[in-house]
């Protein structure tokens, strides 16, 4: 709170609000909080570093109950649609690993390799306008949540993946005020605000201008939604981490800059 | 970017191929006959020489580059455009896949790009081949050498538009920087 982040960017410390930055100093390797006033009432949050090794807090999470209540929401609940019939064994499902998630596991794997690549995942997950997720946002998560490197998430991690997956889904719903199943320019402003984010209506309508894809509709789907979101935090990350004046404005080499952005690529 | 290739390409190559030659492989990799080549169908069409699929992100960057009325495709007369560019690539490629493995290592990445005109540091480079050998064979194949340069080239243009006096260092503020970096990502 001593700091002024005035300048444009979010402030740490808001009570109430938690901060874009996954939790202040503790930002590595602390578990990422619940978005901000997001409606799930669930724990563990959106706001996961992704890309960076060493940030680490995206993928251990701690005890998170499931997001409960989602059910018959029309956000890409496909996959969920049919639980039962996988008729997973409650009995077998590892510890830490979230029960819903651990049915969608199997249905989702579809060559039974107990990895769920990319592709699987582009597969199983569709917006509210029944568009198939986009192949910049799988590929994102699952290097979110891929320990190995090998492009592909074991159990563990897509329980992970799917619970962060999921907050961000309440927190899109939470914003598509007019549920239209996109999220609008103003929209998106709204939420932007809300997760404490101290950008110009301009930067959010460049957002949704930016990502919402084909055919120039005004509003983002879910898919880009997560992308525009994490890759905001991981920038306002790398952002913060130059910006050691606190001013709100960095002097940045050319390579630097190259660096800082190659290394935050999907 | 001055943009030079260091190679001489032999005439044939560069001649522009003719109409009934393109059409002929337009409809062939318009699978759906619907007149405009989605991403999937030229990924499908494309092949990056190391039996796994084509980049789905080089292709998506490719045909945003000619899809002039953002219809999430390219229609024939765009075709011809994004014909020649992966051509084009290809034989830049080539010249340094020297023992046609279908990738290339970090020596000749570094050659590649230097003779584009870039001037990066050592490290750099460990940084760009991290990022874009997809396959983790600490060599770079030629779908994620042409992501590699798209983005660079991306990247350069944005930095200068800001580094106005041209001295390698711009200024920003928070927001400056969130949409230089969000219009190349």
């Amino acid at each position: 709170m001593s700091f002024n982040y005035g300048q444009g960017y979010p402030r740490g410390g808001h009570p109430q609000q938690g901060n874009p930055y996954g939790g202040g100093q503790g930002a590595y390797g602390a578990y990422p909080s619940a978005p901000p006033g997001g409606g799930a009432g669930s724990s563990g949050g959106p706001y996961g570093a992704y890309g960076a090794p060493g940030y680490g807090g995206q993928y251990g999470h701690g005890p998170g109950g499931a997001p409960g209540g989602y059910g018959g929401n029309p956000y890409g609940g496909q996959p969920y649609g049919q639980p039962n019939r996988y008729n997973a064994p409650a009995g077998n499902i590892p510890p830490g690993v979230n029960p819903e998630a651990y049915q969608w596991f199997h249905s989702v794997d579809a060559d039974r390799s107990g990895f769920i690549n990319s592709k699987e995942l582009k597969q199983a997950l569709v917006n509210s306008n029944w568009s198939n997720f986009n192949d910049e946002t799988c590929l994102m998560m699952i290097n979110m949540f891929d320990k190995t490197r090998s492009g592909r998430v074991d159990l563990f991690g897509f329980s992970a993946l799917w619970e962060y997956m999921q907050q961000w889904r309440a927190m899109f719903q939470q914003h598509d005020r007019d549920r239209s199943g996109s999220i609008s320019g103003t929209e998106l402003h709204q939420a932007l605000t809300q997760m404490g984010y101290k950008l110009s209506p301009q930067f959010s309508e460049m957002l949704v201008q930016r990502f919402s894809g084909r055919g120039g509709s005004h509003g983002i789907q879910l898919d880009h939604f997560i992308q525009a979101c994490t890759q905001l935090q991981s920038m306002t990350q790398v952002f913060r981490e130059r910006d050691t004046g606190m001013t709100g404005n960095i002097r940045l080499s050319y390579e630097d800059f190259l660096t800082s952005a190659v290394t935050r690529l999907i | 970017m001055a943009y030079h290739s260091p190679y001489r390409t032999p005439p044939h190559i560069n001649a522009p191929p003719d109409q009934s030659f393109l059409w002929n492989i337009f409809q062939r990799v318009d699978k759906d006959r619907s007149g405009v080549i989605s991403d999937s169908e030229l990924q499908q069409a494309l092949s990056n020489g190391t039996w796994t699929p084509f980049n789905p992100v080089t292709v998506r960057s490719i045909i945003s580059m000619f899809d002039r009325e953002n219809k999430g495709g390219v229609n024939f007369n765009e075709f011809a455009g994004v014909w020649k560019y992966i051509t084009d690539w290809q034989n830049i490629f080539r010249t340094y896949d020297r023992d046609n493995s279908g990738f290339i290592d970090r020596n000749e990445l570094k050659q590649a790009l230097t003779g584009f005109g870039y001037r990066l540091s050592d490290q750099f480079y460990s940084t760009l081949i991290e990022k874009f050998d997809r396959q983790r064979k600490g060599q770079v194949a030629f779908d994620d050498f042409i992501q590699c340069c798209i983005v660079l080239q991306r990247l350069t243009d944005v930095f200068r538009r800001y580094d106005t006096d041209q001295d390698g260092w711009i200024q920003v503020s928070y927001e400056q920087y969130l949409s230089m970096v969000f219009n190349v990502v």
